[in-house]
């Protein structure tokens, strides 16, 4: 409790600047003007470096920074401590900790079992923090406040190094998904082979009555489309989610300048405090999506995994939704 | 549909140089996926080890400290059955021995009481024996002393000496006589 009070007097302040100097700058401004990646270096036909990609980098360091030191923290140490291994010091780690342990035993076990959740553990987790990673990074109003400083020092106000969301950008979730779409093939053509990955295909049909026969190339054509459109979906809804959200917010805080040359100042004071209010408990909405659109993309990747498991498997798992209801309801929700 | 492509065109021409919203860029793509893959890797050696590893030996600490919860409770109820029922059995010995211990008070009683009677009893019969024999002594003392006094008398009433051997046949006599009587 007591932590919240800086943090939503720090999210104002952030907001507000955005809103100040989106006013201040008299121009006109598009919600996604303010969404968008900014390139930063042309590499030919390769693409771009942009805004979004060195966030992400850095992103990824600082990922790669904490969590190895969450991980000492969250493992037991020597005997010779006694009982005070068992503890799990620090407030990030024992945040890491408890994502790790409720994802583990109430989300993945129920879908996968507990072997393929052992076997692919290290993945949906990397891909869940890292995702995390990325959309919280959204967060951080850092192209704002170099467009504040650029302004004043080079006197360009658009221009930004690091910030951005860089899961709002598809290619970045494109590749994302990518990762899965490859991780859920390894696994089906492991666990059912090839004549089983083709029966799968074709729904188990070609065991059927011969008329059925019939039916077979366009099953089979619906599910060799939906193994793209699975993972096709991921990227999409992560993409489309990150960027709703922050063209929600920018369209918020776009009000001040929209009405910056109609409003008096006392005005323009109104609009801004309450647009930069209603923004502030969006971004705290936006701090749940970042973790829920997260959690999604991992948890539906683990149920695309499961969904090529063996048949006594996908029994097994599905026995446990019926225990677990809420599982089942998602599962259900990706077929 | 038209005004969203507008408004992304004009987001585009907006600043330095704005990439479209949905413009493809291999190099993002490329860029994503190895940066993914190396921090994958990164965290599937350095990371995930230790986190499952934790996350088990909390996991196992707590069953076995719910087991041993369970056990030491069970063995609690246990003990707690062996108390209630050696008190029980202590109870009823120590029961059993106070009864024990009255009926023998009273066993004793009774044959002290019994033993007492029948002394007395035997007592009472001596005496009454030595009584019955100490009157016969004093009636056949009491005719014998009567009996010399009657001869004595008889005899100055005769006035004829009467000698011992007299004396001692009528004395005789008298308790044969009185003997008969009785």
């Amino acid at each position: 409790m007591s932590g919240s009070l800086p943090l939503f007097f720090y999210v104002l302040w952030s907001q507000t600047s955005m809103n100040l100097l989106l006013a201040a700058s008299g121009e006109k401004h598009t919600p996604l003007g303010h969404v968008l990646d900014k390139e930063l270096l042309d590499v030919g036909i390769i693409g771009t470096v942009s805004m979004q990609l060195v966030t992400m980098i850095v992103g990824t360091i600082i990922l790669l920074l904490l969590m190895p030191a969450v991980a000492r923290r969250i493992s037991t140490g020597s005997s010779a401590e006694g009982n005070e291994r068992y503890i799990t010091k620090g407030r990030l780690s024992q945040i890491v900790e408890v994502i790790c342990l409720y994802l583990r035993d109430t989300m993945l076990v129920p879908v996968m079992g507990e072997k393929d959740t052992r076997r692919y553990f290290p993945f949906l987790m990397s891909l869940f923090f890292f995702i995390l990673t990325m959309n919280l990074f959204g967060l951080v109003p850092l192209p704002d406040i170099q467009n504040i400083i650029f302004k004043f020092t080079a006197g360009n106000d658009h221009l930004a190094y690091i910030g951005g969301t860089p899961t709002s950008n598809i290619n970045i979730t494109v590749a994302l998904a990518l990762v899965s779409f490859v991780v859920i093939q390894i696994h089906s053509f492991r666990e059912l082979g090839v004549l089983g990955f083709l029966e799968h295909m074709t729904c188990g049909l070609t065991k059927g009555p011969k008329f059925l026969w019939l039916i077979v190339p366009v099953i089979f054509v619906v599910e060799l489309a939906g193994l793209f459109i699975k993972p096709g979906a991921l990227a999409i809804r992560l993409f489309a989610n990150m960027v709703g959200g922050h063209v929600l917010l920018a369209t918020l805080l776009l009000f001040g300048a929209d009405f910056y040359e109609a409003l008096p100042f006392g005005g323009l004071a109104a609009v801004t405090a309450i647009s930069g209010f209603a923004a502030v408990l969006i971004t705290f909405m936006e701090v749940f999506v970042a973790f829920l659109q997260a959690f999604i993309f991992m948890f539906l990747t683990a149920v695309f995994i499961s969904l090529m498991s063996h048949h006594d498997e996908e029994h097994e798992s599905h026995e446990s939704h019926e225990a677990q209801g809420e599982p089942q309801v998602v599962a259900q929700a990706a077929h | 549909m038209d005004q969203f492509l507008n408004i992304i065109a004009v987001a585009s021409a907006d600043g330095k140089k704005a990439p479209g919203l949905m413009d493809p860029n291999l190099l993002a793509n490329i860029t994503g996926i190895v940066v993914f893959l190396i921090a994958l890797t990164v965290l599937w050696i350095f990371v995930w080890p230790k986190i499952t590893q934790g996350l088990d030996d909390r996991n196992e600490k707590i069953l076995s400290e719910i087991k041993s919860a369970e056990d030491a409770r069970e063995q609690a109820k246990t003990a707690l059955a062996d108390y209630e029922r050696e008190l029980a059995r202590a109870r009823e010995e120590s029961s059993q021995m106070i009864n024990d211990a009255r009926a023998q008070a009273k066993q004793l009683a009774d044959e002290l009481r019994a033993k007492n009677e029948k002394e007395l009893a035997e007592r009472m019969a001596r005496a009454t024996a030595d009584i019955e024999a100490a009157k016969s002594a004093a009636v056949s003392d009491l005719h014998a002393q009567a009996a010399t006094l009657a001869t004595m008398i008889a005899g100055k009433i005769l006035k004829r000496e009467i000698t011992p051997a007299d004396e001692k046949q009528l004395v005789d006599e008298s308790l044969a006589e009185l003997g008969s009587r009785n």
